[in-house]
């Protein structure tokens, strides 16, 4: 390859005759195309059964068992239900990209446009967290007017509302189409010119300027909404709790600074790769490159990319299962299924309602316990 | 219907793998710089155009000619010189999205 493309070069600098040229021809990113072979139907599948089951447990076990409201719990629940929205997404977007797009315009808006909703609505709540831990245990005595139900509820309805808002532009400029570079060519003789029609679910504009801002714009914006800010608000918060947890005098004190510390590592290892290349990515969108170049920099993006897909099945192991309540409920709900599970095997011919009692009471009875 | 609802996604995204992996990927092509040539005008066939209003991040005019696609700078004279000749010669060749699938 290193030979061909020296070859190349010379014999395009002494092209003299016009009956011998090279041509330089669009990019085919094939290495990329075979790397999203493989991630793209194992690994992210992967990804989306783990996220799916592990916030779809988070929802449940507060819908169901959890009856203490708290603060926490709601961003939590708010968290666990954009992260099960993306993994929803996820696989339905991956099978649509890896081949002609086959879905039709109505889903490619839908699933662009959740992929953006809940890729802003899961990092603001992370940060809306961060925020919470540290009013609760560096600002402790405004922690009961500020930590109440109808903070949290506001707090998470404006946290949607931008993601939705930041989520326009993906919305309105993603279309589904056929690439005029593959659906029109003008030919001097007509001939049967053999091709295979491919749609695509990808920004589309009317003119070139806007072409150009927006698609500086949406990536830009992803950056600084969708990471620097929570990142930012994210080590201030932790910094706070960090200092405060090592003065007190708490047995547990160390544990909760490895909790910290966890969520605070996950999200900058999951992240941080994936923000640079994006900004990599967009600072050399225009420039021109060879294809070996750009196809090793989408490989390098889809790579990283999946890194930053795992962590919304991440969230729910460090937000709700390292919490000693959350784990009592999730334990009662194991509990609670066992129970009716064993008993249902053990008299499937006695009808059903004596079931529901048993579970009833198992229910009443760990309910007293917490 | 706690157990069962992930159960049933889980068989409907294996489902889903397997459909995926059956099925070619022809991602449509960008140019991604130019040719620092001229091309002979003998040598072109026709001509399409890649804008950066649609996917691709740069615009370009794709010459087709014998030896392949050729991706050429619109902002160059001969470039846009050769597209009106083409033009001028040819009808368009608006391909047909029947025979698709």
């Amino acid at each position: 390859m290193e030979a061909d493309s020296v070859y190349n070069q010379w014999s395009l600098e002494n092209d003299t005759d016009y009956g011998e040229y090279n041509v330089v021809e669009p990019c085919s990113y094939a290495s990329n195309r075979s790397l999203e072979q493989v991630l793209g139907p194992y690994v992210h599948s992967i990804i989306s059964i783990l996220g799916f089951l592990g916030n779809g447990l988070v929802i449940v076990t507060y819908a169901c068992y959890k009856r203490t409201k708290s603060m926490m719990g709601i961003f939590l629940v708010n968290v666990a239900i954009a992260d099960l929205l993306f993994v929803v997404a996820l696989p339905l977007i991956v099978y649509n990209e890896m081949s002609s797009w086959s879905m039709g315009q109505v889903a490619c808006k839908l699933l662009r446009g959740t992929y953006s909703v809940n890729l802003y609505s899961g990092m603001l709540l992370l940060a809306c967290i961060s925020t919470d831990r540290y009013i609760a245990i560096v600002q402790a005595r405004r922690s009961f007017r500020l930590r109440s139900l109808f903070y949290s509820r506001i707090i998470c309805t404006i946290v949607w509302v931008s993601a939705i808002l930041l989520s326009v532009p993906t919305f309105y400029f993603y279309h589904w189409y056929e690439p005029s570079h593959t659906r029109q060519i003008f030919m001097i003789h007509e001939e049967n010119v053999s091709f295979t029609p491919h749609y695509v679910c990808e920004l589309k504009f009317s003119d070139n300027d806007t072409a150009w801002r927006t698609k500086v714009a949406v990536p830009s914006t992803q950056m600084a909404v969708g990471f620097f800010l929570p990142l930012l608000i994210m080590i201030f918060c932790y910094t706070a709790v960090i200092i405060t947890l090592l003065r007190a005098k708490n047995f547990q004190r160390h544990k909760a600074v490895r909790v910290v510390l966890a969520v605070v590592a996950v999200f900058i290892i999951c992240h941080l790769p994936y923000n640079i290349t994006l900004l990599y990515d967009t600072v050399e969108m225009f420039d021109l490159h060879p294809c070996e170049v750009s196809d090793a920099m989408l490989m390098a993006k889809t790579v990283i990319q999946t890194i930053a897909y795992l962590h919304c099945c991440l969230n729910p192991v460090l937000y709700a299962f390292m919490g000693v309540k959350f784990r009592n409920h999730f334990r009662r709900i194991v509990q609670d299924l066992c129970y009716l599970r064993c008993f249902s095997r053990a008299s499937s011919k006695i009808n059903t309602s004596n079931c529901r009692v048993v579970y009833q009471i198992s229910d009443t009875n760990s309910s007293l316990n917490v | 219907m706690v157990s069962g609802s992930p159960s049933v996604m889980v068989i409907t995204l294996l489902t889903v793998c397997l459909l995926a992996t059956h099925t070619s990927a022809v991602y449509p092509e960008c140019c991604r710089r130019y040719m620092t040539v001229k091309l002979p005008f003998g040598a072109i066939k026709g001509y399409s155009v890649q804008t950066v209003r649609e996917m691709c991040p740069i615009n370009a005019i794709i010459f087709h000619t014998k030896k392949g696609k050729a991706c050429t700078n619109p902002a160059l004279d001969w470039v846009m010189d050769y597209v009106n000749r083409v033009r001028n010669k040819a009808q368009m060749v608006h391909l047909k999205t029947s025979n698709a699938h």
